[in-house]
């Protein structure tokens, strides 16, 4: 049997190639500017301050190099790394899991719900004591504090994106002989609300990095060990190569999840 | 017609919702039967609970008197045996057309090369092979409404249960989807039961139209449309058929 198909696919997106590439370098430019405008007036205010206060731009740039060239600075990240994975990997699975368990189950929300609400507002830095008498001065205790502060950003995240499935699709999925709790969330509800999860997912891959300061602050090695260390010594040129060198880390994590977000969330 | 048992009773149908101003009694008593391979219509005015009908006999919604039952099987679910289409298509988003098609050929242990042949036997019934790897978001409504009846005649349900279907396209890929799915029901000889409040595309479709009437919803009277498919409007009979509809809603 043949039938016409009249209507036709939408391809809006390729007539405008070569405009969205003339507006990524107009981007670029700004971007750059901007940028040179900043290490001007930083390099301007530095020249007013005794370096102890405000280094210039290229005090830091030379204590980059040599935190680098003398290996510090690797081990220092090889550190941190050795909790910030396990803190955002455990914290990540157990917010999704969680926000997925509580808002796909009314009975599991109800009875969970005032001690979601007690522990909620608590900070991860509150939860040191925990840290050190449940897992010592280690990867295990940082991890635990990383864990806390991701655990909380995909739990929302994930609990507001199920909570937001349609009905209707899961009706469908029923009536295509779909049966029970777990073959729904694996066929319907994870994936209908898999852009909300990877966004807590991102968002909570940077607050990672963040939390691997404070994860520090009780005395394991890291990063952020070294940037308290240099904090107490006034040595605010090394405060700031280990805050360039967080950022950067943080910047190559979250260009890397974007990508990996971009593809699993082509259908959209 | 020989005697034989219908493929879908509804029973007695009343529903009853606890409004704010007091229950409101949105269905009572309707009754009737839909014979193996026939394509009847409901037609109604808004508000006759067309579409809490439809979603009862669905199984989606539990009536609060009577019962459905389908192939002498009450029904008390969603099952593979009844097919939905709804008027907002609601196609699964991350997935292509072909994974939205096999969608319900992905259990009962169909193997993958069983499914991938089913998957294009139905794109090519409803006219969309070429688009197996296309997503929801790149297609129109008519498109996407053939990806849903693909997807539900996948299963090979018992009964297809359309509600609306194409209420949210316009009038020329109406027409054209209404002349493709009394090709597809001729040719797979699917029993079907089609919810409307167009009375045309009622009597242009249906072999026999449920009238239904409002406050409370209840059946006013079961048309049958002896017109010959297929079917025009300036055909006898069809007209008088229309305006017999029209009178009575």
């Amino acid at each position: 049997m043949a039938i016409d198909v009249s209507e036709d696919v939408d391809h809006a997106t390729d007539a405008l190639g070569g405009s969205v590439a003339d507006i990524d370098a107009r981007r670029v430019v700004r971007g750059l500017g901007g940028l040179l405008a900043f290490l001007l007036v930083w390099t301007g205010a530095s020249l007013t301050q005794p370096s102890y206060v405000l280094p210039s731009p290229l005090v830091v740039a030379e204590t980059f190099v040599a935190q680098a060239a003398s290996g510090e600075m690797f081990v220092a990240l090889g550190n941190s790394v050795l909790h910030w994975i396990p803190g955002a990997v455990f914290g990540t699975g157990l917010g999704v899991a969680a926000g997925i368990a509580l808002a796909w189950s009314p009975y599991l929300d109800d009875v969970t719900s005032p001690v979601v609400r007690v522990l909620r507002p608590v900070p991860p830095l509150a939860l040191i004591g925990f840290a050190i008498a449940w897992f010592g001065i280690n990867h295990a205790g940082a991890a635990f504090i990383i864990a806390v502060g991701a655990f909380w950003i995909n739990f929302y995240a994930t609990y507001g994106g199920v909570e937001g499935v349609s009905e209707d699709l899961l009706d469908v999925a029923r009536s295509l002989g779909v049966e029970g709790d777990l073959a729904l969330i694996r066929t319907v509800v994870v994936p209908a609300s898999l852009p909300e999860i990877t966004t807590g997912m991102r968002t909570g891959i940077g607050r990672c990095w963040m939390l691997v300061v404070a994860s520090e602050i009780f005395g394991v090695a890291g990063i952020g060990r070294r940037i308290l260390r240099a904090s107490n010594n006034l040595q605010v040129d090394v405060v700031i190569t280990y805050i360039l060198v967080l950022s950067l880390m943080y910047l190559v994590v979250d260009v890397a999840f974007r990508a990996f977000q971009r593809r699993a969330l082509a259908w959209r | 017609m020989a005697v034989e048992t219908p493929r879908v009773r509804v029973e007695g149908i009343g529903k009853r919702f606890e409004g704010t101003n007091g229950p409101v009694q949105a269905l009572e008593g309707v009754t009737f039967d839909v014979a193996d391979g026939e394509f009847v219509c409901i037609v109604g005015p808004s508000g006759c609970g067309k579409t809490t009908l439809f979603r009862i006999i669905a199984g989606l919604e539990p009536a609060t008197t009577g019962r459905v039952v389908l192939d002498g099987d009450r029904v008390d679910g969603p099952s593979t045996d009844l097919g939905l289409v709804f008027q907002e298509y609601h196609l699964f988003p991350w997935r292509t057309v072909a994974g939205n098609v096999g969608f319900g050929l992905e259990r009962d242990g169909v193997a993958t090369t069983e499914r991938e042949r089913r998957v294009r036997e139905l794109l090519e019934l409803v006219g969309l092979d070429g688009f197996a790897d296309a997503y929801p978001r790149d297609l129109s409504g008519g498109m996407k409404q053939r990806v849903a009846l693909a997807r539900a005649l996948a299963v090979d349900p018992g009964l297809l249960l359309m509600d609306e279907p194409f209420g949210a396209v316009d009038a020329q890929t109406k027409k054209l989807l209404q002349d493709e799915l009394l090709d597809i029901w001729r040719e797979t000889g699917k029993t079907i039961l089609f919810v409307t409040h167009d009375v045309e595309e009622a009597v242009k479709l249906a072999d026999r139209v449920v009238v239904m009437a409002k406050e409370p919803g209840r059946l006013r009277e079961v048309i049958d449309v002896d017109v010959e498919r297929p079917r025009e409007r300036s055909d006898d009979g069809f007209g008088a058929t229309y305006q017999r509809l029209l009178d009575l809603i």
